[in-house]
């Protein structure tokens, strides 16, 4: 039980959203869950699978939900930065005058689908780098801020398949999170088939506008969290760094660069996201622990030994955090030694 | 926002729960040093008499109330308390973010709402021990140091060590005991004293031993079992007058210096041993010969010369001279006429005792005939060397050479013809040119010769003992072929 009606408000507006979007998407309930934290913590979102798992429907289900602008590009081996900003063309008034004019392109929406942003030339990609951090994008010159609330969702292929080009580490750490989309188990394949396969329409109605988005950004922002938890995170994202003194042996032996302060960023916001969305005031270490590897695991690079061993991300993440754990929070706890 | 008294009254708890495992902890901690610290006034209970045991009592409750007291003091923080009340009773961090927050200026309102939410939830939380029991590592090793002290607490009481060891000899006893007579208790002039001051007292523990020796089987203390398997088991084991007199045994011992040099006294002639020397004397890496140990040889060479009336003394008081004088070749080629002196003496007391038809003899005859023909064994003592063409270090003028056999090899031949008898046998002739040589030999007559030779030198002695038998064994395998 709350007792701050914004809170209530927030709750609702978020399980209402969930439930919007799971009108479409079967299973992949963290995937949801973790796509809304990072709308409502301010981030962006990178979403990684094989094709066919509905990550483009998700995003374009989820933008249905919410009375925001919405944009899709299909992110392809010639595509330029000015498909992505837009450009300066010449119009001619009335008068017969020309002139250049600003076109926009479809970064100026709410909600920006990069589809299968690894597919475009790194050239390409970092075309979405100033918009993504600064909420504005410079043309001829010219900033031009883009239209609050601004958020990206991308998909990408894993960069095994063919006709890739891996995002640079800048551009991924401009991503909140990074989620794996997973196969969906037997019981959501066939509730996906039943659904699809099957003459019935669903509609998806409009649960939040973008006022409430920002205000619930901002309320976000409001959530405390305590001292030893917030040390927690920083711990975490130090320990990723191999040339920290406390790292752990895994980080020494497999990494080659840590998560940068967006890592840390990116826990807590997420965290206190997740906390409000579960009717709490507060930051929990579970909270934490919980984002761990979806805000860390593309700001981990691994050295090539880490690669060459076929080392999985999230379990080297997972065995950062129960380390970081003995050494502060819990280790904090020993009272009789 | 003050704190609220629930989540405080909470945080309290915790820390009073904290406070008794550490009481437990250091407790424990102090009952083992306590123990430890407790043997040792046990172990000096001779000295301290009863005091030892209370002191021991007192040390052990020390270490318990230090220990306890410690934990108990100990400051516990409220922040690590609430910390972990939040883990404990799956509190979520509520109570240490409320605690921490509440009083922050920059608190929202959201905190008000948090308080308001963990005081809920801490109202209806179950109080219990949440604290775990931290055993300290020396719980695994207290079992040692208190039954330690609880038996020496029960066994009597150990006798102090001395500074010095022990002496056990009754002379000593009695030494003290003359000291103590020294002193002015009367009790003490009342002992016995010493029956026989010309007896050496630090024997009488063996004469006891000795009668024991006797009869029944030897105790404890019977040194003198030590000599049971000698001649001197039966007379008084006297230490003193054993190392006096000394056992022959050890004499022997000691003088293995003395023991008769079977290969360089008997099977070795003075020449011989005296070449080998000069050859290690002129050998070695360094060019340089040791003026001391050429001197010593020529004392050798000059007291071999005194004893068997050699005449190279007269090169060996050269070569001394040569020597004192810093001039090193000259006293070697002095030292290298004695020693042909001495090789040609040698030469002919072996030709008195040597065999017919030996090598020695050829090479003698050869010798005077002007040539000269060496095995490599005598090449290595030197006997050729000089003579042979070719060969040698002498300058002195050589003999004629050698008179070869030409070339043909059919020149040479062997010939033989079995003999049958008691014992089958096979005779040997060389035919050829080589048949009219000197060196044709009948192959039996020589064995018999040997034979001869080999029983006089085992009835003279000269053939170590442990040797006859394998030497008349080989010699027994020559007459069977």
């Amino acid at each position: 039980m709350t007792q701050d009606p914004r809170v209530e408000q927030f709750i609702s507006s978020f399980q209402a959203l969930r439930r919007e979007v799971e009108k479409v998407i079967v299973g992949h309930r963290d995937i949801i869950d973790h796509v809304l934290i990072g709308m409502f913590a301010g981030g962006h979102v990178l979403l990684e699978g094989v094709p066919g798992l509905g990550k483009t429907l998700l995003i374009k289900t989820l933008a249905e939900g919410l009375e925001l602008s919405f944009a899709r590009v299909q992110f392809t081996p010639d595509l330029m930065p000015a498909d992505i900003i837009g450009t300066n063309i010449i119009v001619e008034d009335a008068d017969g005058r020309k002139h250049f004019q600003f076109q926009s392109g479809p970064i100026f929406a709410h909600i920006l689908l990069a589809d299968e942003i690894n597919r475009a030339t790194p050239k390409t990609q970092s075309a979405l780098l100033e918009g993504m951090q600064e909420g504005a994008v410079t043309v001829g010159g010219v900033s031009r801020p883009l239209p609050p609330p601004f958020f990206v969702l991308a998909t990408q292929n894993p960069i095994e398949m063919e006709g890739t080009y891996p995002l640079p580490e800048a551009q991924l750490d401009r991503f909140l999170f990074k989620l794996r989309v997973r196969y969906p188990a037997i019981e959501e394949l066939n509730a996906i088939i039943d659904r699809t396969t099957q003459v019935r329409a669903v509609t998806v109605d409009r649960v939040m506008t973008g006022p409430n988005v920002l205000a619930s950004r901002e309320l976000v922002r409001e959530v405390p969290i305590a001292t030893h938890t917030r040390d927690f995170a920083s711990a975490i994202v130090m320990a990723t760094h191999p040339q920290w003194a406390q790292a752990p042996d895994v980080t020494r032996r497999f990494v080659r660069y840590g998560a940068s302060p967006r890592g840390a960023q990116a826990l807590v916001l997420g965290a206190k996201v997740k906390a409000l969305a579960e009717g709490r005031y507060n930051v929990s270490v579970d909270d934490i622990r919980h984002l761990a590897a979806p805000a860390l695991r593309h700001r981990v690079i691994l050295n090539f030994e880490g690669e060459a061993e076929g080392i999985d991300v999230d379990t080297l993440i997972e065995q950062i955090v129960d380390t970081a754990a003995t050494t502060t929070t819990q280790g904090k706890e020993q009272f009789v030694r | 926002m003050p704190h609220p008294d629930t989540l405080d009254r909470l945080v309290r708890e915790i820390a009073t729960q904290v406070r008794w495992r550490r009481a437990e902890h250091y407790g424990l901690r102090g009952l083992f040093w306590g123990a430890v610290a407790a043997v040792v006034p046990l172990l000096f209970r001779l000295a301290l008499g009863p005091w030892a045991l209370a002191l021991a009592i007192a040390l052990l409750t020390a270490g318990v109330v230090t220990g306890a007291l410690f934990g108990l003091l100990k400051r516990v923080s409220p922040a690590d308390a609430a910390r972990l009340a939040d883990r404990e009773f799956g509190l979520d961090e509520r109570l240490s973010t409320a605690l921490e927050w509440a009083e922050r200026d920059d608190r929202t309102q959201l905190v008000d709402a948090l308080v308001v939410d963990a005081v809920a939830r801490v109202e209806a939380v179950q109080l219990r021990q949440v604290v775990r029991r931290i055993l300290p590592r020396e719980t695994r090793l207290l079992p040692v140091p208190v039954v330690l002290a609880a038996i020496l607490a029960w066994a009597p009481p150990l006798p102090l060590p001395t500074a010095s060891l022990p002496d056990f000899s009754a002379g000593a006893q009695k030494e003290e005991a003359r000291e103590r007579g020294d002193g002015t208790m009367l009790e003490d002039r009342a002992r016995p004293l010493a029956k026989d001051k010309q007896q050496r007292p630090v024997f009488e523990e063996r004469d006891w031993a000795q009668k024991g020796a006797t009869g029944a089987a030897a105790t404890a203390g019977d040194l003198s079992a030590v000599f049971k398997d000698t001649s001197l088991a039966n007379q008084r084991p006297d230490f003193n007058s054993f190392l006096k007199k000394g056992d022959e045994r050890l004499k022997m011992l000691e003088q293995t210096d003395r023991l008769p040099d079977l290969q360089s006294d008997f099977t070795s002639s003075q020449y011989k041993m005296v070449f080998r020397k000069s050859k290690e004397l002129k050998s070695g890496l360094r060019d340089t010969v040791s003026p001391q140990k050429l001197k010593e040889l020529l004392e050798e060479m000059e007291r071999l010369g005194r004893k068997s009336g050699g005449g190279w003394g007269q090169d060996v008081s050269e070569g001394m001279e040569a020597l004192e004088g810093g001039s090193t070749d000259r006293a070697m080629e002095a030292m290298q006429k004695a020693l042909d002196k001495m090789r040609a003496q040698d030469e002919a007391q072996r030709g008195g005792k040597g065999l017919r038809g030996g090598r020695e003899s050829d090479r003698r005859s050869g010798r005077e005939g002007g040539r000269g023909e060496g095995s490599p064994e005598d090449q290595d003592f030197g006997e050729g060397e000089g003579m042979m063409p070719g060969k040698g270090k002498s300058g002195a003028p050589k003999g004629e050479a050698s008179q070869r056999l030409r070339a043909n090899p059919y020149d040479v031949g062997v010939e033989g013809e079995s003999r049958r008898g008691k014992k089958d046998g096979f005779d040997t002739n060389l035919t050829g040119r080589a048949g009219k040589m000197s060196s044709r030999l009948s192959y039996m007559g020589i064995i018999g010769q040997y034979k001869n030779a080999m029983e006089d030198a085992i009835s003279r002695e000269q053939i170590p003992r442990d040797f006859h038998g394998q030497i008349r064994d080989y010699f027994q395998a020559l007459d069977e072929r």
